[in-house]
Parts: C-alpha cells; structure tokens; sequence
C-alpha cells in the first residue's frame, strides 16, 4: 500500500468517544462489508467525533470534506493544475480516499448540491468504480475504501433534502443527545467538572431541548456543554458561562432568552 | 413586559413563562393574565385549574423582590403541582384546618420534588418564606412558619407543633412521591392544633408565601360540602364561589371547547345552485383519499373558486404601517432581501475568469484538442426565492379571538399576511394568496385574495381586507386545488405555506381520521408533482394532526398569536434560504 499521500490524515491519539448504543459495531459491520455509512443527528451530538474514533479504531486514515453549496463536482474528484509550461493532474478528496484507501467523510453532506453529488453514486454501489471524466480515467475503489456521510434532517430548510437515489445507497446511523448519565460523563471527561455541576449543566441543555419545536430549531448540544464547561475551567462564573455559552449562541429571540435563563437559574 | 402605555388594555404577562414550563417539565400550560383592577389581595393571587394558570399581570404589594422573579416562582410552583400533583384530594370529613395544613404539605412536597430535579428552584423560593420563629401563634402565623420548615432545613423554629410537623414530613421522606403522605399528616396536625386550642380563623387565611396558589387547584369541592358547609370557608373556597362565572367564561373561549364548528351554519352557500351564479366558476373536481379503503375516491370533491368582495383597507394598510412591528420586522425583511452571490461558471463572456475552464482549455490545447471557449464566470446576485403559495384555512375558527390576543385570528392573519406582503413585494411578484373554507364535499369554496404574477396593490390589499372566515375545513382538497396551481408555476422551487388553526373537519364527515389521512396523501401528492408544503398551525394544541399531515420537520407552531407577522416572516425567510 503507498502510504505517502495519506500520512497526514492518520489519527495518532484515540479520539475521545463514549459508545452511546450499539453504534461502533454497527459501523465494524458496515465497514467490513464496505456499506456506505450515513450518519444522521442534530448538531453538536458528536457524529464527527465518531467518525474520528472509528478511523482510529480501524487504522484507517480520515479525510474530511466539508460540503458547501459552491463545491463542484471536480472539488470532490480533482482537476488539472498549470505547472509552468505543462498541466498537471491533482486528485480532489475523494478520488485520493478512493486512489489509496482511506475513509472519505462528506460532512453535512446536503450542503453540496444535488449534481455534484451524483458522482458518488457509482462509488456507493457494488461497481465501486470512480469515474474522472476530465482524466479519461475509471478509477476502481481500493479495497480500504469507504464512504461515510453526516446530515442533520432537524433543522435543515425544508427545501433541502438528499435525492432518494443517493440515499438509498447507504446504512444509516440515526444518532441523538446521549442519555443523561452518558451525557454528564462525557462532560467530565471533555471538561474536568465536578459532577454536580456537569449534571447541573445538562439539566440546562435537557429544558432547552424540550423547546426544539417551540421556538427553538435546535437545543443545547453536547458540544455547547463542552464549551461552557470550558469557560467554567477558565475561572469564568457558571451563570455568565451558561449565558455565554449556552443561551446566547441559540436565539436572539428575547422572550425565549428569559425562558432559557429562567430555566437554567432554576437548574443551577 | 407589563403595559407601559397608559390606556386600558387587556392586562399581559411575558411570553416566556409558558415556554418555561415546557423547558422544565416538558408539557405545556396555558398562562393568563388575571385583571390588574383587583384591590383584594385573593382575587389576584397564583391559582390553576387544570392545565391553565392565572398569575397577576402586575406586583403584588409587599412581596419582595423583582415582578419577574415572583412570576417564575409562582410559575415554577404550579407547575411543580401539575408536574408531581395527584388527582385532586376528596376533602370528605376534614376540618378547615386540616384541608389548609395539608395544602402546605402538599405545597412543600412538590415544591421538595422540584427541587430534586432543579436545585435552583431552592434558592429562588427562599426569599418568600419571610415567617418569623418569634411571631404569634396564631394558626395563620404557624402555618406561614410550617411551610418555612418545610421548605428550609436550616430554620430554626423550636415550636413543638411546627417541628413535629417538619419531623413527620422529613421522615416520610421515602414516600415524598405519594400525595396521601401529606393528608395523613395533615389530619394528625389538624388535631393537634385543636387541642392547642388555637381557632383556625377560615375568613382571615391566605396561602403564604404570596407566591404560591390558592390551593383551589388541590381539591375536590363537593358542591354540597360547598354550599352547606359554611365552615370551608377557606381562601380557595371563596375563589370557587366568587370566581367560577369568570373561570367558565374564560374557559368557554378556549378551543376545545367551542361549540362543534360546523354545527352553526348560518351562511346559505349551497355549491349547486352558486355554480350556476355568473360570479362563480366552474368546479374543480378532485379526488379523496379514504384510509379505510386504502383507495383514492376519484372526482369526490367540487372545488369552487370564488369572487372576494373587496373591505375597506384604511385599518390594514395604517397597522402595516405600525412603527413598532416593522422595527421588529425590519431586521428579517432586510435578511429578506439580502441578495445572494450565484457565480455562473463557463459563460463566452463575463467578469472574470473561471478558472477551472481556463485551465481546462489551456489542457485542451496542450494536448492538441480544439479548446472549449467558454472560459469566463460571472457573479449575479440574486434571491432566486421560491414561487410561494400562502393557503389560509378560513374555517369559522379563525373568528376567535385567542386570549392572549387584541383581536380576531383572522384579522391577526390579515395584519401578518399584509406585512409579509410589503417585504415580498420588492423582491418577487411569483406569490399568491389564497384561502378556502368548506360545506361538505360539494361545496368547498376557494378564494384568491392575490394570484401569482399579480401586483400587490390597492386591489389586491381590498381583497385581503375582505377575507372572511366563515364553515368548515376539508384541508386535502384544498391542498390539491392549492398544489395544482403551484405545481405550473416555473420557478425551480415551489413552496405551499399552509396556515391552519386546527385539524381538518367538515360537516359531512365524522370520522376524524378520514379527513386527516386524506390531507396527508394530499400532501405526498404534491411533494412528488415537486410542490413541498410547509404548515404554520396556529394552534399549538393541534400539533398532533399538524405533525401527522405534514411530517417531522415540515410545519411549526405558534404560541403566541400576537407573534404572528414575526414568525410568518420567518417562516418564510427559512423556506426560502
């Protein structure tokens, strides 16, 4: 195997992950039998850190794409550069993932429009074949290949949603907030609170969560935990932590700010 | 958050309240306001029934600390009852005294159970519980200082009676999470405090502290007990007998429990004979899903469009006018028509070059091939919004008016529509507004207060004026009359913004599934013609049938109608983005 090209996107130290439910065989499994995985969940609730643990625990490098609307089909596969006199040929992401076997990831994955999309659909199917039209060439997946995708069907536009076609192509992983007991542990370790207070802070993300749908898209995620609990490490009060971190990132609407300081006073 | 302007009006409490009890317990309330006039100290302190509450609209005199903090802790106490309360306690053989100290146990064992959960709670409840050890044992200052007792492990209070009282309820803890815990140790202290030989004085006891409720919301008051039984004459009782006409007044103007919508059909609107009228066109047929069949109905539904006649503007356009709302709107409007960057790659000519092609046609000519010429991009901004269909329900419900709100859900929805009208009429003219309201499936009227291409101007807003609310809901034909339209509109992306107050329903059918599954296949129907339908329910208690018609993710619901235009905008502004 050339390992060149991919030793920057080897992991070294074990990514921090508390296994939720049975996520990590499911993905074992999949991975095993090259199904690609799509992982789907609200913001913050730790896909991305999955799929670093997961690259990890398979000795598999990572490499992520992060997709926006204005990537192009030749941003995923490549294009030909200028190098003095004569062109030259770059792999994009996903054709150096498929070259030489690493895990692509396509995070947020509905970002990228529709047709630029399409070129995964020979990769996630049994051919698993990559075809670069501007190279003349049809590339053949390195058996280490595999294709992972993240989206966030909460709070997404409503206008914006993956082709039936493409989403047929993959195992799902449906993730949430993790269980409360889960959830304050993983506080602990990200952050060092005592555990009163890490329970105290996700009590506060527990009231905002039931607000998703009622003023709110989304609740305080697990990440935000980590941030205020981060703040708190820093000698910053836990009520201008929570405010700062917690309450003011999710709304500027001012009926629901009072709702959410309310609600944390009253976890605090 | 109180009123600040000087004139009578209806008395408000903030918004966040009802949301608060969401957050912290997970259901909803609905919060009113009691009036402002009331001098008596009773008439307007924390009482609930049910899942409503009632807390005062402005400070009570002599209760410490800010207004906002005696709301969230009146709040958070009720809902502490609703969230860890039993069915109501039967007062059978109890004394007075005994259905009042049960009360503060009750009072401090949901209070105890909130606070297991929020230990905030703990502190914000502090600062009420002003009864002092040394006061006079008089029963109304004894049971101020048991409920400090009970609230508070660190008071001192050596009084026999209340430290045993504190003593039976610390002991019992175990059983904190049974409600008859409380009435057992009420009726032992009840008797207690009569062979103390201090008079219970019914008339002169009020609940303390001041942020708790009148405990009317605890019992179950036989009617008889009530009337014959002069000596329950407990605050609560006294709210029961003063206060029921006004309780049932409020209660008649909610939802639920409005008379059958169809049943008063005043309006002759037989769809036969009209469809012979000159003004009206010719029906649409469409057809109807029936779940019980699995089976579409075809041709089953007469759709007719028709005329609107035209009111009068004045209020409309000076409300849209109103200087306060538009500042409110003014920041999403102008996010509204923030305009959007779309480069437009391989074009003959343009502003700069696209590099990929350039590089694509520098290759081509090095390996001999005739080079593509298209090498230059363009950016254009643009909103390139989605052609927008506003359908209203304009069943007979929408007459209400809700009770956090000034005026009628029709003419809140007139306010919201006319100002969303002003930022989209900048922007686009491919948007309509249409509503519809039925009388059994022959006759379901269908209405264009302002078609897609048309201009929003005086015509238009003189129909909006007009919109009258009027029969029933048969929402799936409406939602295939409303997607057909939409489904020829051009633009790449089309949008059906349903807003609706309630499940659907109509006269002729009585099976309520029927209707909600056919407007569920309605909605399937047009999602696959390309047209996606969002709905904004104006009733946050229909999130039920609105979930189920229109899927997770696809609608939202509105708390306050007051808020309408805000979250209208929104909305919008979210389908769009």
């Amino acid at each position: 195997m050339s390992e060149g090209p991919l030793d920057a996107f080897r992991i070294r130290r074990e990514p921090y992950y508390r296994a939720l439910a049975g996520e990590m065989g499911l993905f074992e499994a999949a991975y095993t039998a090259r199904l690609p995985v799509m992982l789907k969940g609200p913001t913050g609730c730790g896909k991305t850190r999955f799929v670093e643990h997961m690259a990890w625990r398979l000795r598999q490098p990572l490499i992520t794409v992060a997709c926006n609307e204005e990537m192009s089909a030749s941003d995923l596969l490549g294009r030909y550069l200028l190098e003095g006199g004569s062109t030259r040929w770059q792999d994009g992401p996903l054709t150096v993932a498929a070259r030489h076997g690493a895990i692509c990831y396509l995070d947020e994955v509905v970002e990228a429009r529709q047709d630029t999309l399409v070129v995964i659909h020979p990769l996630t199917d049994d051919r698993r074949l990559l075809s670069l039209p501007s190279k003349s060439e049809t590339l053949r997946a390195h058996p280490e290949f595999h294709l992972v995708v993240s989206h966030n069907p909460g709070y997404q536009s409503a206008l914006k949603d993956l082709k039936p076609s493409t989403k047929q192509r993959f195992g799902a992983i449906a993730f949430d907030y993790p269980a409360r007991e889960l959830e304050v542990e993983i506080l602990m370790h990200e952050t060092s609170l005592p555990r009163d207070l890490a329970e105290r802070l996700v009590s506060v993300a527990e009231a905002a969560r039931r607000l998703e749908g009622h003023g709110l898209d989304e609740g305080i995620s697990t990440r935000m935990l980590v941030h205020a609990g981060s703040l708190i490490g820093q000698g910053i009060a836990v009520e201008a932590a929570c405010n700062m971190a917690l309450i003011q990132p999710l709304t500027d609407d001012l009926d629901l700010t009072s709702t959410l300081s309310a609600a944390m006073r009253a976890c605090l | 958050m109180t009123n600040t302007a000087g004139e009578q009006r209806e008395p408000t409490l903030p918004a966040w309240l009802s949301r608060l009890v969401r957050a912290l317990w997970g259901f909803d309330v609905r919060v009113h306001a009691l009036p402002m006039a009331a001098n008596d100290f009773t008439a307007r302190r924390p009482r609930f029934a049910g899942s409503d509450l009632w807390l005062p609209s402005s400070p009570l005199v002599g209760v410490p600390g800010s207004f906002d903090d005696y709301l969230f802790a009146a709040c958070a106490h009720v809902s502490a009852h609703l969230r860890f309360g039993a069915p109501r306690f039967e007062i059978r053989s109890l004394k007075p005294a005994q259905v009042a100290i049960t009360s503060v146990l009750e009072d401090a064992r949901v209070e105890r159970l909130a606070i297991e959960h929020y230990p905030g709670l703990a502190t914000l409840w502090a600062p009420y519980h002003q009864a002092r050890a040394d006061s006079a044992k008089t029963s109304s200052s004894l049971l101020a200082r048991l409920a400090r007792a009970l609230h508070d492990d660190t008071s001192l209070d050596d009084d026999a009676w209340v430290s045993k009282g504190r003593q039976l309820f610390m002991d019992g803890r175990a059983e904190w999470h049974d409600a008859n815990l409380c009435r057992r140790i009420g009726s032992t202290l009840g008797n207690d405090l009569g062979q103390m030989r201090v008079q219970f004085d019914a008339n002169g006891y009020a609940v303390q502290p001041p942020y708790r409720d009148d405990n009317t919301g605890l019992w179950h008051f036989d009617q008889e007990l009530g009337e014959d039984g002069s000596q329950l004459e407990l605050e609560g009782v006294r709210r029961i007998e003063s206060d029921v006409p006004a309780v049932k007044q409020r209660e008649q103007g909610e939802p639920e429990e409005r008379p059958a919508r169809c049943s008063g059909e005043s309006e002759p609107a037989p769809g036969i004979s009209l469809a012979l009228g000159a003004d009206v066109t010719i029906a649409s047929k469409h057809p109807e899903w029936d779940y019980v069949i699995q089976r579409e109905r075809p041709a089953f539904c007469s759709v007719f469009e028709r005329p609107v006649e035209p009111g009068h503007t004045a209020r409309l356009v000076s409300e849209a006018r109103d200087a306060a709302t538009q500042k409110r709107l003014q920041r999403s409007a102008s996010r509204l028509s923030d305009r959007r960057a779309v480069r437009t790659r391989r074009l003959l000519d343009g502003d700069r070059l696209d590099l990929p092609a350039a590089l694509g046609a520098v290759v081509s000519c090095h390996g001999g091939v005739i080079p593509d010429p298209r090498i230059y991009s363009r950016v254009r901004y643009t909103l390139d919004p989605p052609a927008l269909l506003l359908l209203l329900d304009l069943s007979e419900s929408l007459n209400d008016v809700p009770r956090d709100a000034s005026s009628s859900c029709l003419h809140l929805a007139q306010r919201a529509i006319a100002l969303l009208a002003i930022s989209l009429s900048t922007t686009t003219r491919d948007w309509a507004i249409h509503g519809f309201s039925s009388n059994g499936r022959h006759d379901i009227g269908y209405r264009r207060f302002k078609d897609f291409d048309d201009p929003y101007d005086e015509h238009a807003r003189s129909r909006l004026a007009g919109m009258r609310a009027h029969s029933s809901t048969r929402l799936g034909t409406a939602l295939r009359h409303a997607g057909r339209a939409l489904a020829l509109r051009r633009a790449r992306r089309k949008v059906l913004l349903v807003m609706t107050d309630g499940e659907p329903s109509d006269i002729d059918v009585h099976d309520s599934e029927y209707l909600l599954f056919d407007a569920k296949q309605a909605t399937i129907q047009n999602r696959r013609r390309g047209v996606l339908s969002y709905c904004l329910g104006l009733d946050a208690q229909a999130e039920m049938s609105v979930a189920r018609i229109f899927g997770a993710g696809n609608y939202s619901l509105l708390r306050e109608m007051e808020c309408l235009p805000q979250r209208l905008t929104e909305v919008y502004m979210r389908l769009s983005a």
